[in-house]
């Protein structure tokens, strides 16, 4: 339970700096803060366990029937990334508070970097690989929120779009591959799949997966050739990038193959992957970094390249090359993470971070200085420090590799790596510190306060420490680290400064001194690199997504470009295709029952459909015929159902109509009178050959099956009512028993509709519609007497027995023919009467209830009838019904069914209306005045003046 | 007795049979829509009515069972028929004459389509 609480934390902790930021930005920064610290506080309960080599796991079973469960466990792997994750995440909170200025959104920023460091926490603590993929996605969602925070910024959306397209496709891929190999070994826990090398590395798909679970790795953690998103999201404000670039969400990818390593590695395809990879890695982003002016592009390709270290390391397959990674991946988050912290410091102060406008700051900026020197030479290489000690083993590993065949080839181009390295962390240094004080600065730099620099000194004293005494600070940690990453026993090393004179030693030498050399001739170098014409990868990418979108966009507009003819056109052409398909590639025997025989009524009734339909293709121009003819078409729908014996859905269906036509006629009002053009002949015999063939081809499959006997759920339903449900409509139980689940999600459909209805007015009246609605003239002079005496009589004569039917039928619903959807129109209708006779604004002074209210009312009642059976212990929706006896009245039956049908009866009666007052907003901008009076005549005398005139 | 009832029960539906028809072709014949107007308002009424006299006949005499239901049925159509009908006539005058061309109301209040956009003198008095 502990280890899902370490994950939820933080997500749950989201919640707090939005409301905490009321009481200013400390107090969201605190609650920040000590969400962390408690996630690190349950962290750090279990290291006794994991330094002892136990294995803590949690289980809770979520959905075990497609092997999706919450199960976490943490061991030296997951401890050492939970640590850094939790433990930086909490300097990076104290820097953040001070870095942001006044006019950020500071709550926000906490509430995104809690999100993404439960995403990350989930990530290392996933026992279960789906579960891992979920929160894989997690980070590169709240890291897409994270890198776009100054929203303002184009560079800052681009940036931020452009890591959750590259890293986000990494993650489709890896699920994937993910899925491969969970069904390779049959099981997605990883504890499992941790077990399973040998079958997996033995099964066919063991490439592809690898290849596919690499992909993601590779995007995410920045490596060639998708190493461009990263520079890109450095528009983030500097702690995003301190913490998302140097300790996390970067690292994941490394996590994920240090996590796999046990299982995928060691085999050739392995080795030359990802090492290779790595290799190119680390140069290219070394080289880069040494020519940028940006401080943060410059740590941002040294970020790439030291990543591609790490992944350099994980592909050699061997278990010092483990030891190495794990080492420099504790390194490398210490001193990068300073590194960027120092970086924003100098940007805070000087209000540049273009090397270029920058220089001497040394005596200016003493603290930030000495942070950043011990820092920058860590990651140059620089004994005592502790970038020196990995550099040295991964230098040494590289040593002794052969790389297809050629001895020479890695240890090479690891040194060139190196050399680069020490070069960019010496420019670091030199151009930005060193060197004369200038006078144009944009800012006069100084030291920040104590708030800003603490969380990177605190850093640079365990880069201190871990490089003066490696094996009595890391050692414990690194050793459990890497008996995880390696699943076995640890091969033999030492974390020390001096291994004597060594290949590694020499090394190291090269690097330093050509590093300096390098810093030396930088300026002619400079002009070489500006000169030599390159890919830019932006540009590249820009116009790759854009191409894609282009084709997306063209074949989507082909599909359904916003007609609702062409969409009609497709879906009915799909549709009798794949019915002809089905005809002709299977037998066919004409159907066997026996007709009925035809009676004069439903030939009328027919004939008169007919005309109907077609009298509307003909006037359909105009739209107030067209509307009644619909009406015509409706009602002999209705009278066709009560004819085959349906009352149900005749009551809906005639309700329905009702409704609709009296909505629509409402928004006519607002549509031009004729329809605007027609199709051309050609395409108007197309659609006509469509809709032909949908037509007949809907009638024969229909009459195929009246032709036959068959049996369907029906019988079901027939049977099981009265004894199951208690009900003797078998419609309404089906509602609100069988299928209650459906009613419930159809009811959530028909609020959202509701209430998208009066969101969509509402956007219109703020827009252009608005304005051309408000200059809108009628095609007619307004009629006197809008609201005539005699409409509103009855209107109101018919209001309490149009009421009495309702709950007359509400009540007896379950019974007899109704429930609580035709309730809830025959309601509605009676109400929308009242709103036609006396206008919308008399009525409306005279609502009491709140039709978003009554819609978010009913749908809470469903709700609560649905948990009401899970107190009973029985699935959710479950009704039960029970018999009573109230003396004189006979037996009635009660079934919790019907809480859900008040439900349904609030909602309909809600959205209908809803739906009506927004068509009334529109009416109103129209210049429709108000009434104070029911109707137009008034009844009783006016009150003559005291002064007459 | 069964005879009797059973020739008062036909000649009731014939009589509403033969409004029905009337109406119907006074639908179609009529040379106007005012007049128009005339021809269904007998179909809904009489014709409909004798319809629903039969049933309740018919249901007391033969089937000894009575029912509400037809008296609610005419009630509703009494009720809505001159309203729908009202209806129609206002968006007649409203489209097609002209105030000029009306006669007079012989009241100090103007036809109630085109005088009372805003009620300012309506006595109210009511002449139906």
């Amino acid at each position: 339970m502990s280890l899902a609480l370490i994950a939820a934390l933080p997500f749950l902790g989201a919640l707090l700096p939005g409301l905490m930021i009321r009481g200013g930005r400390d107090a969201a920064a605190w609650v920040t803060g000590a969400v962390s610290a408690l996630a690190l506080l349950l962290l750090m309960t279990h290291a006794p366990a994991v330094f002892r080599g136990e294995i803590v796991q949690t289980r809770i079973d979520w959905l075990p029937t497609l092997g999706l469960n919450v199960t976490f466990f943490l061991d030296g792997l997951g401890f050492l990334f939970a640590g850094l994750i939790l433990g930086i995440g909490l300097l990076i909170i104290l820097y953040a508070r001070f870095y942001l200025s006044k006019d950020d959104p500071m709550g926000q920023f906490y509430a995104y970097l809690l999100l993404f460091q439960g995403a990350m926490v989930g990530i290392v603590l996933s026992d279960n690989v789906l579960l891992l993929l979920v929160f894989w996605e997690l980070t590169s969602l709240s890291s897409f929120l994270l890198i776009g925070y100054w929203k303002h910024l184009p560079e800052g959306r681009q940036g931020a779009r452009m890591a959750l397209a590259v890293t986000g496709m990494g993650g489709l891929a890896m699920i994937a591959g993910m899925l491969i190999l969970g069904d390779i070994v049959g099981s997605y826990d990883l504890t499992v799949i941790l077990q399973n090398r040998a079958i997996i590395q033995a099964s066919p798909l063991y490439l592809p997966a690898l290849l596919l679970i690499l992909l993601g790795a590779f995007t995410k953690s920045a490596q060639f050739p998708f190493h461009f998103w990263l520079p890109h999201a450095m528009a983030a404000p500097t702690p995003v990038s301190a913490y998302l670039h140097s300790a996390t969400m970067v690292k994941a990818g490394l996590f994920l193959m240090a996590r796999l390593w046990p299982v995928l590695s060691g085999t050739p395809e392995w080795f030359y992957i990802v090492a290779t990879t790595g290799l190119i890695t680390m140069l290219v982003g070394a080289k880069i970094a040494l020519f940028k002016d940006d401080l943060k592009a410059l740590l941002a390709f040294s970020t790439v390249s030291h990543l591609g270290l790490i992944t350099f390391l994980l592909g050699l397959g061997t278990r010092i090359g483990a030891v190495a990674a794990v080492f420099h991946i504790l390194n490398h988050a210490t001193f990068k993470a300073a590194l960027f912290m120092t970086a924003g410091i100098v940007d805070h102060s000087a209000h540049t971070r273009d090397i270029g406008r920058l220089g001497g700051l040394r005596s200016l900026m003493p603290v930030t200085f000495t942070i950043a020197l011990i820092a920058a030479l860590s990651m140059a290489g620089i004994p005592p420090l502790n970038g020196f000690l990995s550099k040295e083993m991964m230098l040494e590993e590289a040593a002794h590799t052969v790389w297809a065949g050629s001895a020479w080839f890695l240890p090479v181009l690891a040194t060139i790596g190196a050399l680069f390295s020490a070069a960019y962390s010496f420019r670091y240094i030199a151009h930005v510190f060193l060197g004369p004080k200038r006078t144009d600065y944009p800012h006069e730099p100084h030291d920040p306060g104590i708030g800003l620099w603490v969380a990177p000194a605190f850093l640079t004293v365990l880069v201190v420490l871990i490089g003066a005494f490696p094996a009595l600070i890391a050692g414990p940690l690194v050793a459990i680290t890497s008996g995880a990453v390696t699943g076995g026993a640890l091969p033999d090393y030492t974390l020390k400064l001096w291994h004597g004179v060594t290949p590694a030693l020499f090394m190291s030498l090269i690097a330093v001194v050509g590093g300096a050399a390098i810093l030396a001739l930088h300026r002619p170098l400079a002009r070489l690199w500006n000169i030599t014409p390159r890919p830019e990868a932006k540009a590249i990418f820009d116009a790759l997504v854009g191409g894609l979108a282009r084709a997306a966009l063209a074949f989507t507009d082909r599909l359904h470009n916003g007609a609702l003819s062409r969409y009609l056109a497709v879906m009915a052409l799909v549709t009798t295709l794949a019915g002809f398909a089905a005809f002709f590639s299977g037998t066919h025997a004409p159907g066997l029952r026996v007709t009925l025989p035809l009676s004069p009524v439903p030939v009328l009734g027919w004939i008169l459909l007919m005309a109907a339909s077609l009298a509307l293709v003909v006037y359909y121009h105009q739209r107030l015929l067209a509307l009644v003819l619909v009406g015509v078409v409706g009602l002999i729908v209705s009278i066709g159902f009560v004819y085959l014996s349906a009352p149900d859905l005749a009551l809906t269906q005639i309700s329905v109509e009702v409704v609709s036509v009296l909505l629509m006629l409402l928004a006519l009002n607002f549509l031009p009178r004729d329809t605007a053009r027609d199709s051309p002949p050609l395409r108007r015999l197309r659609d006509l050959v469509i809709a032909g063939a949908a037509g007949l081809g809907t009638g024969s499959l229909i009459y195929a099956i009246m032709t036959r006997d068959f049996s369907t759920i029906s019988d079901f339903h027939v049977a099981n009512a009265l004894p199951g449900a208690g009900g003797h409509n078998i419609v309404n139980v089906i509602i609100v028993d069988f299928r209650a689940f459906d009613t419930y999600g159809e009811i959530i459909v028909l609020g959202i509709a509701a209430l998208v209805i009066y969101a969509l007015t509402e956007a219109l009246l703020g827009g252009p519609a608005g304005r051309r609605l408000a200059e809108w003239k009628r095609a007619e002079a307004v009629a006197g007497d809008r609201h005539p005496l005699l409409l509103v009589v009855v209107g109101r004569l018919m209001l309490p027995i149009v009421l009495v039917v309702g709950i007359d039928l509400f009540l007896r619903g379950h019974n007899a023919p109704g429930g609580g959807f035709i309730a809830g129109l025959v309601v509605a209708i009676a109400l929308l009467l009242q709103y036609m006779a006396s206008g919308f604004a008399w009525a409306e002074q005279r609502r009491r209830y709140n039709y978003h209210g009554m819609i978010g009312f009913g749908i809470l009642l469903a709700t609560l009838t649905g948990l009401g059976s899970w107190i009973a212990g029985v699935p959710f929706l479950t009704s039960s019904f029970g018999y009573f006896r109230i003396p004189p009245f006979e037996k009635f039956e009660l079934a919790t069914a019907m809480i859900l049908d008040l439900g349904v009866f609030l909602t309909v009666v809600g959205a209908v209306m809803l739906a009506l007052w927004s068509l009334s907003r529109l009416a109103r901008r129209t210049g429709e005045t108000l009434n104070t009076e029911p109707m137009d005549v008034r009844l009783t005398k006016p009150q003559p003046e005291p002064e007459g005139e | 007795m069964t005879l009797v009832s059973e020739i008062a029960i036909s000649v009731l539906l014939v009589i509403g049979g033969v409004f029905g028809l009337v109406g119907s072709y006074g639908l179609l014949k009529l040379p106007d829509t005012m007049s128009r107007l005339h021809a269904p308002t007998k179909a809904s009424t009489l014709g409909i009515g004798g319809v629903l006299l039969a049933s309740i006949l018919h249901f007391a005499l033969i089937e000894q069972k009575y029912t509400v239901e037809e008296i609610l049925v005419t009630i509703f159509l009494f009720i809505t028929a001159p309203i729908s009908t009202h209806f129609l006539a206002k968006a007649w005058l409203h489209r097609n004459a002209r105030p000029e061309d009306l006669p007079e109301t012989g009241t100090d209040c103007g036809w109630i389509g085109y005088d009372l956009a805003e009620p300012k003198e309506a006595e109210g008095t009511e002449s139906d």
